[in-house]
């Protein structure tokens, strides 16, 4: 995989929800084409971080942010950015499965006719392009009508992540993405993201899936990003003390 | 069989009896429809030994009173579908917007909409039709220039103020309970506010929506009130928006009170009840449908 600088940076960024100051002062330069894993004890910041970076946060009443975040080089809170445009370059997948009640092609397409596509040739490739970079394409390339809700969980999760690839995004978050799904499902998400070459960003209360699936870790206690590593590093030795209690599970 | 007797938990007395309780609560209502059913059509039986029923529904001579009477609903029943569609298309569209302001858009209004339109649903009908016979009957009489205010443009307004605020509250519910989750997928997917209303929200909710509609236009039709204070209560065929007309629940309150029990006149007006209860049942079956066809998709 080839390393080429930071795709995301992150400078100085607090955040509150109302008095609560949730993110403390976080600096991090995220890798582009690498997988990098937030970790952390519940209510620790590394969900709200996450959001920040395609301004998921945007709705949350009372929601206060200093610092900047440039993603590809560009401020995504500064003055002129929209959040229209840059959630169409940061892709996302949630906790849950969410695809719209709508058929698995319809799924797909939904982000590609936001921006116009029309054209049913088009479509299909975009479709059959998506799908097979989610490792989907096989198990639906012959119910592509059919309702998103009549796959199991893991397909459901596939679908999504095909749903946000679609929009060819240049980075994908991707928060808790295995957390409601069995293990079967998990170990295929978990292959897609080591494969998919991409900027992925990966949200994870499981350790041992941060160790599987990332080239680079940040833990984060209490709203402070504690260390930032390569994966491995964070594992074996750890800088600071918090992290290698939290990783051999003395708390979390 | 037997497989499956044994798999059943025993129930103690305690539970039977109260399961008995409730059985009966059940059962007491559904003798109650059927009771009120089978006395509509009993009565309403008699009507049909001195008149056919292809012209109590097909012929729209109604003259209870002449001798020999003529009992043709046909003006009557035309005139409870002419005021409950027109009202329908005044009260769906708007109906609608209302819910769909009320759940995706209102903000902070919600906190103020929200009351009024509750309140609106609380006003008793006879204030809204007296509403319609000082208000707006003399205005459409002045400024469209009409004989007369009283006909089916002003009921089917009236009934619309009625209809909305159940639409809206309705449809608010089934807005409100679409999963939040495929709404933040939309925006994940670059989707503006109104895309996502649009796309995503609205179609997830369209078996609440179309429910909504269909109860208001039910309500709509089994008014009463409103009908026979403003729709001008003329037993003809209307031909058009400004003609009066006289709907089934408004001829059975204004005529039940002057016929003896036991006439002609008493059955026909059975019958009328009879083509009332059908018509709100079709409703209800078509609500109930609707509901269920979209959300199979």
């Amino acid at each position: 995989m080839v390393d080429d600088g930071p795709i995301i940076s992150a400078r100085d960024v607090n955040f509150f929800y109302g008095a609560f100051h949730a993110l403390r002062g976080v600096s991090l330069d995220i890798r582009a084409n690498q997988v990098t894993a937030l970790i952390g004890p519940s209510g620790c910041g590394k969900s709200t971080f996450l959001k920040l970076l395609n301004r998921m946060n945007d709705f949350t009443p009372g929601a206060r942010l200093s610092g900047e975040i440039l993603v590809a080089g560009r401020s995504i809170y500064g003055q002129d950015s929209d959040p229209v445009s840059i959630r169409r370059l940061v892709g996302m997948v949630f906790q849950r499965p969410n695809p719209f009640p709508k058929s698995i092609y319809d799924n797909i397409c939904y982000g590609p006719r936001l921006i116009g596509a029309k054209k049913k040739a088009e479509l299909d490739a975009l479709v059959e392009k998506a799908l097979r970079a989610a490792a989907l394409w096989d198990d639906v390339k012959d119910k592509l009508g059919k309702s998103a809700l009549e796959l199991s969980g893991g397909q459901q999760q596939r679908v999504c992540i095909a749903r946000a690839l679609a929009l060819e995004p240049e980075i994908l978050l991707m928060d808790e993405p295995t957390s409601a799904l069995d293990p079967i499902a998990t170990a295929k998400v978990e292959e897609w993201i080591k494969s998919s070459g991409m900027s992925i960003v990966i949200v994870t209360h499981n350790m041992q899936q941060a160790g599987r699936v990332s080239d680079y870790t940040a833990f984060f206690y209490m709203g402070e990003l504690v260390e930032f590593g390569p994966t491995m590093d964070i594992f074996t030795r750890p800088r600071e003390e918090r992290t290698e209690n939290y990783i051999t599970g003395r708390f979390g | 069989m037997g497989q499956a007797l044994l798999l059943r938990p025993k129930l103690s007395p305690t539970e039977k009896g109260a399961r008995l309780f409730f059985l009966i609560c059940a059962l007491v209502a559904l003798g109650q429809m059927l009771l009120i059913m089978v006395f509509l059509l009993g009565e309403a039986a008699g009507l049909f030994k001195t008149t056919s029923l292809w012209d109590f529904l097909f012929s729209s001579q109604w003259y209870p009173t002449y001798d020999p009477p003529e009992f043709g609903a046909a003006a009557l029943i035309v005139g409870s579908l002419a005021v409950t569609f027109l009202s329908s298309l005044i009260a769906a569209p708007v109906g609608l917007c209302l819910a769909v302001f009320l759940a995706c858009l209102a903000g902070r209004w919600r906190e103020w909409i929200k009351p009024a339109v509750e309140l609106m649903a609380g006003i008793p009908s006879v204030v809204l039709g007296f509403l319609g016979l000082v208000v707006v009957a003399p205005f459409m009489r002045e400024v469209l220039d009409l004989p007369t205010g009283l006909n089916i443009l002003n009921a089917s307004v009236i009934l619309a103020l009625m209809a909305i605020p159940s639409i809206a509250s309705l449809g608010e519910d089934a807005l409100t309970a679409v999963p939040r989750e495929i709404q933040d997928a939309s925006y994940a997917l670059g989707a503006t506010r109104w895309e996502t209303i649009w796309r995503v929200t609205i179609p997830a909710a369209m078996s609440g929506l179309s429910t909504a509609v269909i109860l208001g236009l039910g309500r709509a039709l089994g008014e009463t009130l409103v009908v026979l204070m403003v729709a001008g209560g003329a037993a003809r065929i209307p031909g058009s928006l400004f003609d009066s007309a006289r709907p089934l629940t408004a001829t059975l309150a204004a005529e039940m009170g002057e016929t003896a029990i036991g006439s002609p006149h008493y059955h026909a007006l059975f019958a009328l009840g009879v083509v009332l209860f059908l018509l709100t049942l079709a409703f209800n079956l078509l609500a109930h449908w609707l509901g269920q066809k979209w959300r199979k998709r």
